[in-house]
């Protein structure tokens, strides 16, 4: 026998009591890592939905929430012709009353009214089926929201009072249009009484255009009408709301420090209560105080780092079921960082939950030890 | 002529804040390879002369040489205990949830032995208390007796120079003590080790080569059987 395997021995003389020590710190362990990748997950969505989608820059009402506000649509031939403003496209969204909600969806269903040759701003180079026609009442819808609303090419969908027949369905992977559906502008601006307005005009930039420059040239020819957010800085900003989510992250794992080592100081004061008499045998045989407080240090940290596996199981667990069930778009972002994490509060934990009682039991002396009953 | 492993001289010892005298003024000396059993009743310093002497307790005063150390100015004293003493108690002190291959091994720890060293050592000693057909066994399964060898292969692992037993047959019935005492005596002799025994039982005492009665933390008599 070593001295390691007696370590790996010793937790499980009381399995009862080390399993309960083991299920609290991984509980904290498991919101760790579920937060981890949670966050992980949603920042990497957001930063490809952003990225991927096929315009630079993204102009919308000064002053308004985020595609809330309107825009006259005469502005989108006026920013076609600033300097380094390849593509232009202007979109009108809309929120139709419908019984079925989308799931995984980025927000509620939404019908987005769009010139046919402009799709490719909006990342839409393809449909299963056709793409629809000017003027008329047809629509393309996205592949999460024709899976939510059971809706396949041919179907028809009531749409603000009106009919309308889906000609094709489209996918891009970017779970901000994959939830929506499109339509000719015209048709959408004249069912929604919304004539000569967009929410929002998508701008491709040449190739090497500043996109600061060119935001600030829009919102300098435009002051308190129209703001300019190119895709990084969206990322950016999106991401900076996310770190309050990574703070949390912090101090749920200084939580989890604290009560998990409260749980372990008490579990191994017991342990060495217990084992007081059979501590005094081990320094009647001759072992140092320093192996005595070696071994209840290391059978601390043996329980943390099983809490620790455990923990990161229900965590990928936790995380995986949590996303699914948000509609399954965001996959968990499995990262080094979030275990490693995981796993040095459980070592800290262990580390600081053993000390006292390791220093306790190694401090006995021995013929009071070996008189206790 | 043999020398002398154990010289203690004016040992005084003082519990509860100096109100109780466990040892008085208590001198004693042991020569290597003796047999000696400590006598005396209740509370007259017995247990405490044990611990002294195996290094468990510190005394306050005099001077107490085990082994050529001299314990009154050695500070760590847990490789003395490793490599000179091997204690069996009244209660075998066991530890449950190992084997009793394991349990024997247990000393072996502070001498750099690999697994297999310790193993074997172990084994020859098990073998030595005819122990070896239960090496897998927990204590609990186990008789008193069968406890109590494995406590004295426990004590004998690291070639201890002296055995410091506490009542050893204290918790047995007579016909298991007096196995157990045999083995004692019997591996005392093979392995040239010296023996302290302390006992409350005149015919246990009688076993050895000499006996010393203690009384008020003193020794107030010996009765040298040999010389």
């Amino acid at each position: 026998m070593s001295y390691f395997s007696l370590i790996l021995k010793n937790p499980f003389r009381n399995k009862t009591r080390s399993a309960l020590a083991i299920v609290g710190i991984a509980v904290g362990i498991a919101t760790i890592v579920a937060l981890g990748l949670v966050t992980g997950g949603l920042k990497a969505a957001t930063s490809e939905t952003l990225n991927a989608g096929g315009s630079d820059l993204t102009v919308t009402e000064a002053n308004s929430n985020f595609m809330s506000g309107t825009i006259d649509e005469s502005r989108v031939g006026e920013l076609a012709n600033i300097s380094g403003v390849k593509n232009v496209a202007g979109v009108l969204r809309k929120t139709p009353i419908i019984n079925t909600s989308v799931e995984g969806g980025f927000g509620s269903f939404s019908v987005n009214g769009i010139e046919l040759d402009k799709l490719s701003v909006v990342d839409i180079e393809g449909v299963n089926g056709s793409l629809f026609s000017p003027g008329s009442n047809e629509i393309i819808i996205g592949k999460t929201a024709a899976d939510s609303l059971d809706k396949k090419v041919g179907d028809t969908i009531n749409l603000f009072g009106e009919d309308f027949t889906i000609t094709g369905i489209f996918e891009t992977g970017n779970i901000m249009y994959d939830g929506t559906a499109f339509t000719s502008l015209d048709t959408l601006q004249d069912i929604t009484n919304s004539p000569g307005e967009v929410s929002t005009i998508y701008i491709q930039a040449q190739d090497d255009t500043n996109l600061t420059e060119l935001s600030q040239t829009i919102e300098n020819t435009y002051p308190n009408e129209l703001s300019a957010t190119s895709a990084s800085a969206l990322t950016d900003r999106i991401n900076e709301g996310l770190s309050i989510i990574d703070s949390a992250t912090w101090a749920i794992s200084l939580l989890a420090i604290f009560i998990g080592g409260v749980g372990v100081i008490n579990t191994m004061i017991m342990s060495v209560y217990e084992r007081t008499r059979e501590i005094g045998v081990l320094k009647a045989v001759g072992w140092r105080s320093r192996r005595i407080l070696g071994m209840i240090m290391g059978e601390s940290i043996v329980l943390t780092l099983i809490a620790a596996v455990v923990g990161t199981v229900l965590g990928i667990l936790a995380a995986v079921a949590g996303l699914s069930f948000l509609g399954g778009e965001i996959s968990p972002a499995y990262s080094l960082d979030v275990f490693l994490r995981g796993f040095l509060v459980a070592i800290l934990v262990g580390v600081l939950g053993g000390i006292y009682p390791a220093y306790r039991a190694s401090q006995l002396p021995p013929t009071e030890a070996l008189r206790y009953e | 002529m043999n020398e002398h492993i154990i010289e203690i001289k004016d040992l005084k010892k003082r519990y509860d804040e100096g109100k109780i005298a466990a040892l008085n003024g208590l001198d004693l000396k042991i020569k290597k390879g003796e047999f000696v059993s400590i006598m005396g009743p209740s509370g007259s310093g017995k247990s405490t002369l044990l611990n002294m002497i195996g290094a468990l307790d510190v005394a306050d005063e005099g001077t107490i040489k085990v082994a050529g150390i001299d314990l009154m100015k050695t500070k760590d004293l847990s490789q003395f205990r490793s490599q000179e003493i091997g204690f069996v108690f009244q209660m075998h002190n066991l530890i449950p949830n190992l084997n009793v291959l394991e349990n024997v091994e247990i000393p072996m720890f502070e001498n750099n032995l690999n697994s297999k060293q310790m193993q074997e050592r172990a084994l020859e000693l098990l073998k030595a208390v005819g122990l070896e057909d239960k090496i897998r066994q927990t204590p609990n399964k186990l008789s008193g007796g069968e406890r109590q060898r494995v406590a004295i292969a426990r004590a004998l692992v690291n070639h201890p120079s002296i055995i410091l037993a506490d009542e050893p047959t204290g918790s047995l019935d007579s016909k298991t003590g007096d196995i157990i005492l045999k083995l004692l005596r019997d591996l005392h002799e093979q392995e040239n080790v010296t023996l302290v025994m302390v006992t409350h039982e005149p015919y246990v005492a009688k076993m050895a080569d000499r006996i010393v009665y203690v009384r008020d933390g003193k020794v107030y008599e010996e009765d040298d059987k040999i010389d």
